[in-house]
């Protein structure tokens, strides 16, 4: 465990209130900093839509989005169950969980993934969504990080719902419609950048959110006014020589 | 095992937004022409539990122009804000989400004191506003009032936001009847809203369109799903091809 970047995590976490919070890019970094810090081979944040679906809004790669929306369009899988429960869900080898999901577990051992964790995201009594871990080896998971990955969800939660008063129940609502709202921009603006730089949809995503960080935006702000806009008024954005390639 | 969050979370509910879109199907059965937000707002009454609504149709930050309410109050709600230039709507239409004041008269809770006092008086105790958008496209906002205090419970907002997809992409199809876009004698809505406003490949491949077909965010939406109408094939799998590069759209619409 890298005892440095996990201090820092949380420190990133809990900086929440700052003006320039964006909550998809806080997202991903929950994904990013769970893959680095437990051994994860990748990650993916889903959120609960009180529309009755699940969302996924953060991955650590477009291969977990495939695996995610199979598992939402399937109906089953370890972020379904642990959504449902409010408890985490461990299945340290897949090749024994063909029965236990069997449209999930096909489609993850597909993808290269063969032990996932499961963790709730709470709020008291409510459950928001779950971070899931995926592994590329089987084996169980050490039990400190499994602790820290819940302690990681849990600041997630809080940041995700980075309004000050959580006692009034509807800006949970409020907050999870904004935060499901953006990522669709971030989608949008992730197309038009992958097609004008011929770019994947995963580079596409790693140009904005540099941008936006070098250039101190809101990732949904910088979507929204990139799809806009006109993308000339980008320069650094859309120039970007050193990580074009063209397919 | 105790479903807690069942209601969020997949299950029997993947069908839900079948069964709203079937309420605004019953509504419009009942008066001519095709379904539009007017049995959006009538079928709200009987899912959500209000006392009326209304539909606000605009491109930017603002509501925009009110085209339909349900009575007398939800009109005088709608113009208010308009004439104020304050209100949950206009939250709503500035920062895509939903704006929930379940008490108008708790005056801690909201920041539109005008509008609040006047929107009592005009027999609203609670407001909920709903911002008709997918991702950047912003085409209004889906306004619901209660003469009673109190909150949407999860099953009522759920419906609701179902509401405010199937609204969007009913004004979304109208416009495009007007610019006698392909769409025209396409059955409205023929998608699945829920699936259209949320799915992560359509968003790509609608970002990809406005640079195929130089045009902007809303067009390239409407061209993505004229062409999947036409090709008579589902939309996500139109957009699976657009963003794995085995399909590009020209720049002119064929025919």
């Amino acid at each position: 465990m890298n005892q440095e970047l996990l201090t820092d995590t949380f420190v990133d976490l809990a900086d929440t209130l700052v003006a320039d919070f964006d909550v998809i890019d806080f997202l991903h970094l929950l994904s990013d900093r769970a893959v680095e810090l437990l051994g994860a081979s990748a990650a993916g944040v889903m959120l609960a839509d009180p529309r009755g679906q699940l969302r996924l809004v953060a991955a650590s790669s477009e291969a977990v989005r495939l695996l995610e929306v199979f598992q939402i369009e399937g109906e089953e899988g370890p972020c379904l169950e642990t959504i449902r429960t409010g408890r985490p869900i461990v299945e340290p080898d897949l090749a024994h969980a063909k029965h236990r999901w069997p449209r999930f577990t096909p489609a993850a051992l597909q993808a290269g993934f063969t032990a996932v964790h499961a963790i709730p995201m709470r709020l008291r009594e409510q459950v928001l969504g779950g971070l899931n871990l995926f592994r590329d080896q089987p084996g169980p998971f050490d039990s400190a990080d499994m602790r820290i990955g819940q302690a990681l969800a849990d600041t997630a939660t809080i940041g995700l719902l980075h309004e000050r008063n959580l006692r009034r129940a509807e800006i949970v609502g409020e907050q999870l419609q904004a935060a499901l709202n953006s990522r669709v921009v971030i989608e949008q603006a992730k197309g038009k950048l992958a097609e004008r730089l011929g770019l994947d949809m995963d580079a596409a995503f790693t140009a904005l959110r540099r941008y936006a960080r070098d250039n101190n935006l809101r990732l949904s702000d910088l979507a929204q006014t990139f799809i806009e806009g006109d993308p000339a008024e980008f320069p650094g954005l859309t120039q970007p020589a050193h990580h074009r390639h063209r397919q | 095992m105790p479903p807690r969050a069942e209601r969020a979370a997949g299950g029997e509910d993947a069908s839900r937004v079948a069964r709203v879109w079937k309420l605004v199907i019953a509504q419009a059965a009942s008066r001519p022409g095709r379904a539009s937000v007017a049995d959006v707002c009538t079928a709200a009454a009987a899912s959500v539990d209000v006392s009326g609504a209304w539909v606000t149709a605009g491109d930017g930050m603002n509501p925009g122009q009110a085209i339909y309410a349900t009575d007398l109050a939800g009109e005088s709600l709608a113009e208010l804000q308009i004439t104020l230039g304050e209100g949950p709507c206009h939250d709503a239409a500035a920062s895509g989400a939903p704006v929930l004041a379940a008490n108008l008269a708790d005056a801690s809770g909201n920041q539109w004191a005008v509008f609040a006092e006047a929107a009592v008086r005009a027999g609203a105790a609670a407001v909920f506003a709903l911002p008709l958008r997918v991702g950047a496209i912003r085409v209004g906002v889906l306004g619901l009032y209660r003469d009673k205090v109190g909150p949407l419970d999860t099953l009522q907002l759920g419906n609701a936001l179902i509401l405010a997809d199937i609204a969007t992409m009913l004004l979304l199809d109208a416009e495009a009847r007007q610019a006698d876009d392909p769409l025209v004698g396409a059955p409205p809505a023929s998608q699945s809203p829920g699936l259209a406003a949320h799915h992560a490949e359509i968003a790509q491949a609608t970002g990809m369109l406005t640079e195929q077909l130089g045009v902007g965010i809303t067009e390239a939406f409407a061209r993505l799903r004229a062409y999947a109408y036409v090709q008579d094939r589902r939309l996500s799998d139109i957009a699976h091809e657009i963003v794995t590069r085995r399909l590009r759209l020209e720049p002119d619409p064929p025919g």
